[in-house]
Formats: C-alpha cells, sequence, structure tokens
C-alpha cells in the first residue's frame, strides 16, 4: 500500500488508496499515486476516466471519499481520530494546499479584473502583500509567460492562449511547490496551444513539479518523467513515457493510444510517439 | 405589550367590509388597466408615432413617478379640469392608469416575440390587421406573458393600500382607524400585514399553477 | 388658471426637499443591498436554517405592502421599547423591503457566475469572506445590473410612502404645500416632475456604468 520505495526524496504529493464517489458512481478506485519534486507526471486516459477528478481531490476541490493525500507530508483536508477522518476547517484547508497551484481548462479569470489584478490580487489578499510589492511580482510573472504587455487588458480582450498564459501566471505568483494543470490546451484553437506549451515547457525545465492531464501526447513524450494511464478510475499503466507509449502491453492503453494517433496523424511519420 | 385580540373579533363587519373593497379595487383596478395596457401597446405598435408619441409619454410618466403622487394628482388635481372624483372612483382610475402603463411594456414585448412571417401569410390571405391580433396573436403571446402579467397583478394588489392615503375605505384605512381609535396598534397591524401576507402568497401560488397549466396546453396544442 | 408662478415660488423648497428623498431612498438601497447581499449568501448555503430564514424574510416583505409594513414600524416599534426617529424607523423599513427585492436580484446573478471563477480563488488561497466581497458580489452585481438600477428606482418612488409616517421628504412638503395654497395641482405635477427627473437621472448612470462594465462582463 506505501508509495515511498528506493527513492530517498519524500513526495511532494503522495495519493494512497484514494476512492472517489459521486453518490453510487465510482469515479476512482483505489489510486496510489506519488510525485516527487522537480518531476513532470502526465495523466493520460479516455474522456470520463477520472482524470480531472482526481487532479481535483489532489486540489481538495472535491473531497476524495476514502484513502489519504498527502502534501507535502501532511494529510490533505482531514484529521486522523482513532482511525476515524473528520474534515477540518476551510482555513486549515487551505493552510495544507498553499503550495499548490492549478490551472484550469476553462482558465477561469475573473473577469471583472485585468489580467494584472488577476495576478496581483491573490497576492495582496492571501498572502498581506503590499500592493505595490503585489503588483511587481505580477508583472514579473505576467512578463515571464510572455504577457508584460497586456497586463492591463481585461480577459475579455486576451485570446484563449492569453488568457491561459494569465492563468499559470496566477498560480505561480503564488510560489507554489507543484503545479496541477487540467488539461490546459484543451480549450484552446489549435494555434494557441504551442505558446501555452511552450511555457510548461520552459516551467519544467525550470524544475518545477509538475502534475499534468493533457491529451497531447507529442508534450508528454517530450516532458514527462512519468505517464499515468488512468482507466475506468484505475491507474492502468504507468512508467516512462518509452514504457507506456511503446511497450505497454495493456490492450485498453493500446486501443486508447491508437485512437488518439488515427485522429491526431495525418502524415505518417509523424513525429509525435518518437522522441 | 398584551394582544387583545377581541377587537379584531368586535369589528368583523368593518373588517369584512374593508377586505371586499380591498378586492374591489384591485379587480376593478387590474381589468381596467390590462384594457388600458392592450389598447396602448396596441396604438403603439399598429398605429403612427403622432399617436404613438404621447403614450410613450404616458408609459415613461407612470414608471418614472411615485404611485402616491399620481393618486393626489387625480384626486386633488382632479377638480381643477372639473373631474370630481370620490375618493373610491380616483383610487380606481389611479390603479388603472398606473398599472395600464406596465401592462403595456408586457403587452408590447408579447406582440413583438410571435414571429412575424405568421402576420405576414395572415395578411396574405386578406386577414384584417385587428383581426390578426385577435385571432393569430393575441393567444400565441398569452402564454409568453402570463408570468409578467401575474406578477403585475400581484404588485398591483399590494398598490391597493395606498388608496387608504386618499381616504378610500379599503383594508387597510379600516385598520387604521380601528388602531388609532383603541390604540391597539400592534393587534390591528400585525393581523393587517399577516392578511396582505397570505393573500399574496395564495395569489402567487394560483398564478403559478395556472401559469403551468397554460404552459401544458401550449406544449400539447404545439405537438 | 394654472398658476406657474406658484410653482416657481415654491421650486426652491420643493427641491429642498427632494433631496431628503434622495437620501432616503439612496441610503435605503445602500443598507438593502448588504441585507440582501447576506440573505442570498443564506439562502444559497448548505445550511437549513439559513435558507429558512432567507425564505421567510423574502416571503414576508415582499407579500406586505410597504405601507402597512411602515405602520408597523411607526406604531409597533415604540411599543417595544424601540424610540428612534420617525425617519430612521422609515429608512429601516425602506432598506428591509428593498433587500428583500435585491436578495431575490442578487440570487439570479450569485447563480450566473460560473463555479469554475469560485474554485480558482480559492485555489489561491482567499477565504471565504473575500470571496464573497472580491468575486461574487462583484461579478453579481454586473450581471443583474439593468435589475438593480430598476429596483433603486422603485424605491425613490417607494420613499414618496414615508410621507404617511410623517418624515418629512418631498412628497410630505408637496401636501403641505398644497393644503396651506389650495392649489395641489399646481404643486403634484411639480413634484412628480421632479421624482421623474431623478429616476430618469439614475437609468441614465446605470446605462452609463452598464457601457462601462460591459468589457468586464463578457467572458
Ligand atoms: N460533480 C460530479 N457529480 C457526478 N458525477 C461526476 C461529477 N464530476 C465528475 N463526474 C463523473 O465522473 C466521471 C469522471 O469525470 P472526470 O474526472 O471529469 O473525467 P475526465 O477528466 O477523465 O474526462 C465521469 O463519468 C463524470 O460523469
Ligand atoms: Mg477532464
Amino acid at each position: 500500500m506505501t508509495a515511498d520505495n528506493a527513492t530517498n526524496s519524500r513526495p511532494i504529493i503522495d495519493v494512497r488508496g484514494v476512492w472517489k464517489r459521486f453518490g453510487t458512481a465510482e469515479v476512482l478506485k483505489g489510486i496510489d499515486l506519488a510525485i516527487r519534486k522537480s518531476e513532470v507526471t502526465c495523466i493520460i486516459g479516455p474522456s470520463g476516466s477520472g482524470k480531472s477528478t482526481l487532479l481535483r481531490c489532489i486540489a481538495f476541490l472535491e473531497e476524495y471519499s476514502e484513502g489519504e493525500i498527502y502534501i507535502e507530508g501532511e494529510l490533505l483536508g482531514f484529521a486522523l481520530e482513532g482511525g476515524k477522518r473528520r474534515r477540518v476547517s476551510d482555513a486549515e484547508v487551505a493552510r495544507v494546499r498553499r503550495n499548490v497551484g492549478f490551472v484550469f481548462q476553462q482558465f477561469n479569470l475573473w473577469p471583472h479584473m485585468t489580467a494584472l489584478e488577476n495576478v496581483a490580487m491573490p497576492l495582496k489578499l492571501a498572502r498581506g502583500i503590499a500592493r505595490e510589492d503585489a503588483e511587481k511580482r505580477a508583472r514579473r510573472m505576467l512578463e515571464k509567460v510572455g504577457l508584460g504587455h497586456r497586463a492591463g487588458a481585461y480577459p475579455s480582450q486576451l485570446s484563449g492562449g492569453q488568457q491561459q498564459r494569465v492563468g499559470i501566471a496566477r498560480a505561480l505568483a503564488m510560489e507554489p511547490h507543484i503545479m496541477l494543470f487540467d488539461e490546459p490546451t484543451s480549450a484552446l484553437d489549435p494555434e494557441l496551444v504551442g505558446e501555452v506549451l511552450q511555457v510548461m515547457r520552459d516551467l519544467a525545465a525550470e524544475g518545477m513539479t509538475m502534475a499534468v492531464v493533457t491529451h497531447e501526447m507529442g508534450f508528454a513524450a517530450q516532458v514527462a518523467d512519468t505517464v499515468v494511464f488512468i482507466d475506468h478510475g484505475v491507474i492502468a499503466a504507468s512508467g516512462s513515457p518509452q514504457q507506456v507509449f511503446r511497450k505497454d502491453e495493456n490492450p485498453r492503453l493500446r486501443q486508447f493510444l491508437q485512437n488518439y494517433f488515427e485522429r491526431n496523424v495525418f502524415w505518417q511519420g509523424g513525429e509525435d510517439a518518437a522522441s | 405589550m398584551s394582544f387583545n385580540l377581541a377587537i379584531l373579533t368586535d369589528n368583523w363587519r368593518e373588517i369584512l367590509d374593508g377586505m371586499a373593497l380591498t378586492i374591489l379595487i384591485w379587480a376593478a383596478g387590474t381589468a381596467i388597466g390590462l384594457a388600458v395596457g392592450l389598447a396602448v401597446a396596441v396604438v403603439q405598435l399598429f398605429t403612427n408615432r403622432w399617436l404613438a408619441a404621447p403614450l410613450a409619454l404616458y408609459v415613461a410618466v407612470m414608471r418614472g413617478t411615485p404611485f402616491l403622487i399620481q393618486l393626489f394628482v387625480i384626486y386633488y388635481g382632479g377638480p381643477f379640469f372639473g373631474l370630481d372624483l370620490t375618493p373610491l372612483t380616483a383610487g380606481i382610475a389611479g390603479l388603472a392608469l398606473y398599472g395600464g402603463a406596465y401592462f403595456s411594456e408586457i403587452f408590447r414585448a408579447g406582440f413583438l416575440s410571435v414571429p412575424p412571417g405568421q402576420i405576414e401569410a395572415a395578411r396574405m390571405m386578406g386577414i384584417g390587421r385587428l383581426d390578426i391580433v385577435r385571432h393569430v396573436q393575441l393567444p400565441q403571446m398569452l402564454v409568453i406573458i402570463l408570468p409578467a402579467l401575474a406578477n403585475m397583478t400581484v404588485l398591483l394588489s399590494k398598490e391597493t393600500a395606498v388608496l387608504s392615503v386618499i381616504t378610500v375605505n379599503e383594508l387597510t384605512s379600516v385598520i387604521q382607524s380601528i388602531g388609532s381609535t383603541t390604540f391597539a396598534f400592534a393587534e390591528t397591524l400585525l393581523f393587517l400585514a399577516l392578511v396582505y401576507w397570505a393573500f399574496l402568497e395564495i395569489v402567487t401560488a394560483a398564478a403559478r399553477r395556472l401559469e403551468k397549466r397554460v404552459g401544458r396546453f401550449m406544449l400539447r396544442s404545439q405537438s | 388658471m394654472f398658476d406657474f408662478n406658484l410653482i416657481i415660488k415654491s421650486l426652491p423648497m420643493l427641491l429642498e426637499a427632494s433631496v431628503w428623498t434622495v437620501v432616503y431612498s439612496l441610503t435605503s438601497v445602500a443598507i438593502g443591498f448588504c441585507i440582501g447581499t447576506l440573505m442570498c449568501a443564506a439562502g444559497l448555503s448548505a445550511s437549513r436554517l439559513g435558507r429558512g430564514i432567507s425564505a421567510f424574510y423574502v416571503s414576508f416583505f415582499r407579500g406586505v405592502p410597504l405601507l402597512v409594513q411602515l405602520l408597523i414600524s411607526y406604531y409597533c416599534l415604540p411599543l417595544i421599547g424601540v424610540n428612534v426617529p420617525s425617519s430612521v424607523a422609515a429608512v429601516g423599513t425602506l432598506a428591509l423591503c428593498t433587500g428583500a427585492y435585491l436578495a431575490e436580484i442578487l440570487r439570479g446573478g450569485f447563480l450566473g457566475i460560473s463555479p469554475g471563477l469560485i474554485e480558482a480563488a480559492r485555489m489561491v488561497g482567499l477565504s471565504r469572506r473575500q470571496i464573497l466581497t472580491r468575486i461574487e458580489v462583484p461579478l453579481a452585481v454586473r450581471l443583474t445590473l439593468p435589475a438593480l438600477v430598476n429596483e433603486t428606482t422603485m424605491m425613490v418612488k417607494a420613499s414618496s410612502l414615508i410621507s404617511v409616517v410623517g418624515v418629512l421628504e418631498l412628497t410630505r412638503l408637496a401636501q403641505n404645500i398644497a393644503t396651506s395654497t389650495f392649489q395641489p395641482l399646481e404643486i403634484y405635477l411639480t413634484a412628480g416632475a421632479i421624482y421623474f427627473v431623478i429616476n430618469g437621472a439614475i437609468t441614465l448612470l446605470g446605462q452609463l456604468a452598464e457601457s462601462r462594465f460591459r468589457l468586464e462582463t463578457a467572458r
């Protein structure tokens, strides 16, 4: 049951035997997953298999029904008392996950604030940073994602790719130890996907710990340290990109990858799964 | 503070009269108001703008000024034009004119919701303009605007209380005079509030049911 | 004869009284907005008690004529030992009444906010209260602005009823002048015109705000 094996460092995220039910529907059925510092974990799988739910449980946007999730060694969302678990206060949840950043498929920028305010406001309110310092840091973050020149724009004036980069800047500004991405490019027009993936590549190169739900197999193949294939709420395969994309014997995974390539490769000899 | 409910039972005759008058005012005001509203909407939409412009002003004025001031103008200002109205007539006229302005906006929106293609079709067959309104547009739009009409009707029932200020002997006025002769303000006024509250809840619930029934009829007749 | 001189003579007094009308109605809308926000939040909360209180409040204050509410606060507050100036009691009553309507309006706004925006706020560590005041209320206001402006004009009109419980404002002053001059038509028409202008101005401001907010509500 423990995921702590060979490696020396304690995982930043440690998911142990997690179940999630919505009513009677079992969406996650005993997930074990450890994510270590500076690792990039890509989570792939068919639609409806539970990828978002897993990520949302790690962020405690959903309460998991069973099991444990540790963030840097601290149990998330619950306190164990004599074998029973008790939901802790919202403030306590916020404390434990303060080092977790989340990037949403739908960006979720606040429409009544400019790009700069979207990034600076949480610094002021949640971290109590003085306005000037908060705005300075926000500006730096926007420059980092290549949007220094759009700081004064409202979300409605930005393209999808730009909005998502502001979303990343907003999460980064909180100086997280791990970034969770839930299909960050799925809501984007195809020509805007690249700019967002580039920002994520840069982040990975800097050593940011990341968990990325994605359908971008090229990105997963190039950037991931670990690829996790989720199917019907269980981890059906996991390993290095080579292991998962090349050698895996799991028939469901083979089917999934085949569907993907049929949809995406129109020219034989594509570089997607290679590298 | 103690409650002396005998004050209410002792005066049940006056109270019942007050209630009856309130309901009469409400019904008359709403009925005339609906007629005024429909007429205003039809004239605004289907005649020339020399008639429409003053009506637009009427609607804007009725919506932009307090009902109480409108009552004062009609009741106290009426004699200036040789209109010596009783409080009751002035009150009903005021309620109808006030409601009519709001109703006309609702009817207008209703007329505009009927697809123009249907009207053109009826025209091509040589049906007269008023007949198109009556037989093609009204039946369809009534279903759509029913919730708004019901809502306004409920609002008007509350405005009837304002008529007490120009000495119409409706429920609020009756209760107030009982209160000020007996000094039993708490009993009388709380009773008054409860009566209105219960009445409005009942009317609102009835309106909801009516909307549902009519909505079902609409679905069936379309299929 | 229609007496224009009387109108010109009494206009300064009426305008002065209309300042009170504006003060009373805007104050009650401001207080009512806070009450409405809390009641709306309670109505949408997970707490059964909160939802019950909210439903009761909205139903009562929308179900009883404002005039009756004003009479109750005027006559009954002293009976339970609350002795406040009649203007305070009247504004409080107006606020409670408009709060019920505002709660219903804001409810629509709150429900129109995409849940992801709240989740994003939780993920960057905003507290429940910060989310309410910095995200939900500003967005709900932008989404429901036309209805909020309309409710404000309704309150300007409704404030004329506080003349009945003896508070001096535009309608009350008009009554005083009308009874002393025996020329009610001129005075009430003037008072009506002033109300009309006030509400016109509020509507105009509302439209300005709406066009200013257009950028901030588009998705
Ligand atoms: N709030 C919810 N209530 C009920 N069912 C849900 C809820 N969220 C997700 N589900 C269900 O859980 C399953 C997994 O959803 P999700 O994690 O979003 O899948 P994925 O992200 O892999 O496409 C789906 O069948 C979905 O219908
Ligand atoms: Mg998903």
